[in-house]
Formats: C-alpha cells, structure tokens, sequence
C-alpha cells in the first residue's frame, strides 16, 4: 500500500496525486513513467511522473478523468492508500548537452512536459515553454512553467487564456523569429504530437515525443503498447516512452488508442452520469 | 500383503466437465480422481526397481515411492514424498507435460497407456490441500540472504529449496502478484488461481518474502541487491519477456492481440468476469496464429468469452502443433476448428481500424530445416480470406531486456537470453544464477522449477564455500 501525501485539484478533470514511494522516488528521472492501481481489484494505470521528492521519498502524479480506472483514483483522499504503485518504469529522457530547447505542452500532456522543463532549467538549458489548453478552465502548472522557462508562450483553443490558436502556431512563429533549437520536445494528445513533428520536419529540427499507448504490464511482457517507430516495432514501456517524433506512426497510434473508448465511455456514464463533459 | 498390480491396460479416464458445457465457463475443466479411482490407478504401476519414470521428471521425483503409498491408501505419506522434490505439486500435477516425461518413460506405456503419473500426482496434491491443516515448519535461519527474481515457477521452487535450507528469501516479483505465467498466463479452467495462491502461501508459511510491483533492473538493480541490500546470491528467474509479431501489414489494427496480452486481460486482470475492470474484446470470430500450448489457451479463452469460430492457424500439420496432445484434443473437443497448413500474410482492416479478416496462404511442408521438422513452403496461388473480427498472435516471445541492460558484465546469446554454465544456472557473473524462460526462452513450467532447484543447490554450495 502507499500512502497518499497530498491529493489537489488542478481542474474539474485533472487531479494531482503526490504518493508516498520511496524506492521508486530515489529513482525516478524526467520521461520515466508508473503503473498504479487504486484498489485491489482496480486496472493497472500508467501515468507518466509529473515530479518526485527524493529527500521527502514521494513521487507525484498528474492524471486526467477519462474512464473507470482514473475515476477510480480521484475519490481517493489524501491520507488514503493506493493498492499498487510500481516503477520507474521506462527510459528517462535524454536531456543533457541541451543549449536550447522547445518544451511544447498541450492540456494534461503539460504536467508531464513540466518535469522536463525543469529538468532541462537545471541543467542549465534556454527552455521556452509553449503550453496550450482549450480553455481558462482548464490551465495547470501556469506559475510552475513561468519558474523554469526563460520564455513561456501561452495559448488557448478559445482565446480565453493567452493567444488564441494552437501550440503549432506559436511554435512557428518562435522559430520564424529565429530561435535556433537544439530539440522541441513535445508532450500532449497525439494529434498535437503529430503536427508538431510534421512542422518541425519542414524546419529540420530534431523532436521528441511522449507517448502513452495502452498498457497492462508495463514491464515488456503484454505487448499492448506496441507502436511503429521508423518502421519497426517498438515497445513503449521498454523501448520507449519517449521516441523521435519524426518517426512515429501517429495515425496508427491514434487508431490503437481508440480500442476501448465504448469501454471507457460506458465506465464512465456508469459511474457518473453528471460528468458528460467532453475531455480532451 | 501382497501387493495386487492392476493390468488394465488403459489408465483410469479423468471426470471432466462435458466439452460443450465447460466451453462456456472458466471453471476447471478436469475435476480430478476420486480416493478409488486414485488407489485403482496407482496399482496399475509396477514399481519397476530402476524407476525409469523418475529420470524424465526435471525435479527428481521418486515417483514409484508416492505412488506406493496412493495403493496404500496412505495419501499424506505420499504427498510428504512429492513435497521432498517438488514445491507445487498441485500445479505440476495440472500443467507439465507428463506423456515426454514421467509418463513417457514409463514401462506400462510399452504395451499400454502409461500409468497416470500426472493424475495421481494431483490427487495427491489436492487430497493434502483439503484434509491437512498442518502449517509447514519454519526452518532454522542459516542467517544467509538470497533474493529471487521473479514470482514465477522457477523463482518460487528455488525460493522453497533455499528457505528449506534455512536461507533468508526474498522474491522481487514485477506484477502486483505472485505467480508468474501461473497467475497471468495459465487460464483459470486449467489451473485454478486459489491453487496457486495456496502453494504460494504454503512459500509464505515457510518464511519466504514476496515482495511484489518491484521491477528489478528498475527500481533495483542486482548490483544493488548484492552490494546494498545484503543478497550473498541472486537468482534471476524473469521470464519469457515481449511477444513476437509476424512483421505482416495490418498488425498494429484494433483487433489484433499477442497471446500475453489477451491471456493477461483474462486472467491476472480477471477480464472474463463481467465485473472487471479491465476490458476485452468480445469477438464473434477470432483467429489464434500458432500452435503452442499458449494459442491452445487463447482459443479456449476466447471461446469461452462467446466467440462463435475460433480457429487455430498454424503453417504447419497437426502433428506438428507444438501443444501436449490433450490439449489440442481438449480444444477439439471444445470446438476449435483448426486451419493447419495455413499462414497469415496481411491482416485486413475497415474504416474505423478494426480487423475484419486475415489474408492466408495455404501451405505445404518441404525438406527438414535446421529444428528437424519439415519446413512449410507457401502453395502457390493458394490465398484466400478467413473472415475474423481478433487475430490473437502466439507466436512466442524475445527476451525482457530490463536485467541484461542494468547489470554490467551479465552475460546474454544474441536472442538475448541470459547465458549460464548449463546445470548450475551459473551466470558470468559471481553470485547471479539465472534459469526458466529468462535463460531457455519460452518453455514448460516444470523444465523453469527444474532450473530453479537446480540453481538453489548451487548457490546453497556457492555461500557454504565462500
């Protein structure tokens, strides 16, 4: 069992969760990623790590509501347990030697392209943030971004926080403007991972991208995560989850993840019948 | 008393669910002997003096011994023999292949079938489980640590050897519970998980500890359980590792499964109950490409969820199904129609991404290859659709690299599988033992507790001589 520190709401459909782990604390790195289980009986969850205490031996997540299992772990309190937590699991980013960099966060994809943008502030790389989310409502780590970005680029579906357009356009204009990046490392829904490849394929810069593929073991053992990188098949929690963008079948990521929307929508409705809202 | 030798020289038949009904439940499908049917059977055996039934078992079992003592209705003195040499009887009972071990060596199958070593073994093993409530000792501590790699059948006969001895064990399992391909793999209507987690308790009794979610190579590393966690030894027993795909377009469709994915909804994520949740596809017509023990499982299963086809596809003929006999005959009997001699080349999709048919070639077998059996070339012109809405790959599995890619100096072949001194399961590294699937690649239970007891006799030899 591990033991729930701190539990906040970042937004109606985004919790954060700092968990009691220890061992996986003195180990977690940026990109890394976990598996949890709420209960007993509960699926087995992967979430990407969105920042770890090694001293404090927490380790924090960030996760949006989208079916049973997340619905499942949001009415935990904090002072409750979850049932499993396991990792680090994954290959952690590549970030040293980094100048200058394009952290590109798009909704709940920022909680985990956040930890890399401190990261790479650490280590002493010129980090410009691009974050995007539909709407004011739904912004998170907004101060967080600010403290670790030498420039924040903030945009909104709706115009309702920052400029209104996509991370793409703010993208094109920062390089337009001449900013020469070492990598854009992008980190949110598929298809924004995927426009962000296409356009800095165009530019020729080299990109990174998180993905977060349907999993059951996380270990290398069920294959479900499987993907087509280059043409070849790679396994996300071993081989991955961060990959070259510019190689990534992100049609067919897309597709894949697809598999269990009914499930996901039924498990949803069924536990809940006010929470209809549409998410992204 | 003389003893009476039954010649009968067919094996007293196993009670089974009827095919038709089991084929839509997850209950177990043999139930097993009664105390009569068991002491008739043991009887038929000869007591041969040179025990050659005992040579094909991988863990040694005096087999002619516990079987005595089931014709002498002295079942408890038979399960203390099985229990000398082997940590899951009950399991070993249900899944090893006895017809090319025990069974196969056994002089009654010359004229006859063999004696129903498998069967008796089980009854043995269940007789004990439900009459005896004794909770094993606890040995005396030797004040030696070891730490185990894996809660699967390998991991956990060498953590019963070793916690036997008097070692402190620990096993390191990666999923949320213990078991291995016991738990995840292996379905319920063929090994029933509460014999498992009663075999496991049994390890607990004794004093071994399961630690589970730790990912060694991850949260740990076995230089650390060595040199920060005070292990004088380790033994890695991770498994089999990442299923393999055939490379063919259309693999990567909604609707194509590996064998360890489905078999994991199924049974660790328990799929197959209308309360999980965790979900699975439930297909009308699925189609399992290989012929392993593994697609014998995952036909079954998908059967069970209420398909209404499900065929094994394999390039080979049926005598060549890699699977034991009585379960391709299990799954025959099940309904499981079988496409031999066929070959998936392309999956095909619909608009929405879902498979909705496999592209096949028949095929026909050539000269021997290099594994001895006839090769499979493609008949020319021979394609033709098989109409499917899953395909289920069971084609086996590469090596879990998360171990060889954090421990320096750990030798591995170029599949990737962990190299040892053969017997011992000595690595290139001192104090690392390795066996089961992690060193052999995807094979049977027994041949991985095999491995684990040898490899818990020599790092018992390896900390005395240190």
């Amino acid at each position: 069992m591990f033991r729930i520190a701190e539990k906040t709401v970042l937004n109606p459909t985004v919790t954060k969760l700092v968990i009691e782990a220890p061992l996986v604390a003195r180990k977690a790195q940026p990109g890394q990623f976990i598996i949890i289980r709420a209960m007993e009986d509960s699926e087995r969850i992967p979430l990407t790590v969105a920042d770890y205490d090694r001293e404090a031996g927490t380790v924090t997540i960030i996760f949006q509501i989208v079916g049973g299992g997340t619905m499942e772990l949001n009415r935990l309190e904090a002072g409750e347990s979850v049932h499993d937590f396991v990792g680090p699991l994954g290959r952690p980013s590549q970030l040293e030697g980094l100048k200058k960099v394009a952290v590109v966060g798009g909704g709940v994809g920022c909680a985990i392209a956040y930890p890399t943008a401190k990261r790479l502030h650490e280590l002493g790389a010129e980090v410009h943030s691009i974050v995007g989310f539909r709407s004011k409502d739904l912004v998170i780590l907004e101060k967080e971004f600010e403290a670790v970005s030498d420039r924040v680029v903030k945009m909104s579906d709706d115009g309702s926080w920052g400029e209104k357009g996509l991370v793409t356009n703010a993208l094109e204009a920062l390089i337009r403007e001449g900013n020469q990046y070492d990598e854009v490392i992008a980190i949110g829904p598929l298809v924004m991972m995927k426009f962000v490849a296409k356009l800095t394929k165009e530019y020729g810069i080299k990109t990174t991208v998180s993905m977060n593929p349907i999993m059951i073991d996380g270990t290398g053992m069920c294959g479900g995560c499987r993907l087509t990188v280059g043409g070849e098949t790679k396994f996300a929690c071993v081989d991955g989850p961060d990959f070259d963008g510019h190689q990534v079948d992100f049609d067919e990521a897309m597709r894949r993840g697809s598999m269990y929307r009914e499930f996901e929508t039924h498990a949803r409705e069924a536990s809940c019948n006010l929470f209809k809202k549409e998410v992204e | 008393m003389a003893k009476q030798i039954n010649m009968d020289p067919h094996k007293c038949p196993m009670p089974s669910q009827e095919p038709l009904v089991r084929n839509h439940n997850f209950e177990e499908v043999a139930l097993g002997y009664t105390p009569e049917m068991a002491v008739s059977e043991a009887r038929r055996c000869l007591s041969c003096p040179k025990k050659p039934c005992q040579s094909g078992c991988p863990v040694g079992i005096d087999i002619p011994g516990f079987i005595a003592r089931v014709a002498q209705e002295d079942f408890e003195g038979a399960y203390q023999i099985l229990a000398a040499s082997s940590a899951l009887p009950a399991v070993c009972g249900r899944v090893c292949p006895q017809e090319t071990q025990c069974e196969g060596k056994c002089v009654r199958g010359v004229k006859g079938e063999s004696v129903g070593i498998g069967r008796l073994e089980r009854f043995v093993a269940d007789w004990h489980r439900e009459h005896s409530h004794e909770t094993p000792v606890r040995p005396q501590p030797n004040g030696h640590k070891v730490a185990i790699v894996g809660a699967g059948p390998s991991g956990l006969t060498a953590a019963g050897e070793l916690a036997k001895l008097g070692y402190g064990v620990t096993i390191y399992e990666a999923l949320h519970l213990a078991g291995g391909v016991l738990v995840y793999g292996i379905p319920e209507f063929r090994l029933p998980k509460s014999i498992v987690q009663q075999e496991i308790d049994g390890l607990k009794a004794m004093g071994v500890d399961i630690e589970t979610n730790m990912v060694i190579g991850k949260v740990l590393t076995v230089d650390e359980l060595l040199e920060e966690e005070g292990f004088e030894a380790v033994y890695i027993a991770s498994g089999a590792g990442l299923p393999r795909f055939m490379g063919i377009p259309g693999e990567s469709l909604k609707g194509v499964y590996s064998a360890n994915e489905y078999l994991t909804r199924i049974n660790l994520m328990k799929a197959y109950r209308p309360d999980s949740k965790t979900p699975i596809l439930h297909s009308r017509k699925v189609a399992v490409v290989g012929g392993g023990n593994v697609a014998m499982d995952a036909a079954r299963c998908a059967k069970r969820l209420g398909a209404e086809e499900v065929y094994i596809v394999y390039r080979r003929g049926m005598e060549e199904l890699p699977a034991r006999k009585e379960e391709v005959e299990h799954a025959q009997e099940e309904g499981i129609i079988f496409k031999t001699l066929t070959n998936p080349v392309e999956v095909l999709g619909d608009e929405d991404g879902r498979v909705r048919g496999m592209v096949c070639v028949e095929m026909e077998l050539g000269e021997p290859d290099d594994s001895g059996r006839r090769r499979p070339v493609v008949k020319p012109g021979s394609e033709f659709t098989l109409e499917v809405d899953t395909m289920i790959m069971s084609i086996g599995t590469s090596p879990n690299p998360l171990i060889r890619s954090t421990t320096p100096g750990l030798d591995t072949n170029r599949h990737g599988c962990i190299i040892t001194n053969g017997e011992d399961g000595l690595t290139s590294r001192e104090g690392v033992y390795a066996g089961g699937d992690a060193v052999t690649g995807a094979a049977t239970v027994i041949l991985a507790m095999g491995a684990g007891k040898q490899a818990a006799a020599a790092i018992d030899r390896y900390i005395r001589n240190k």
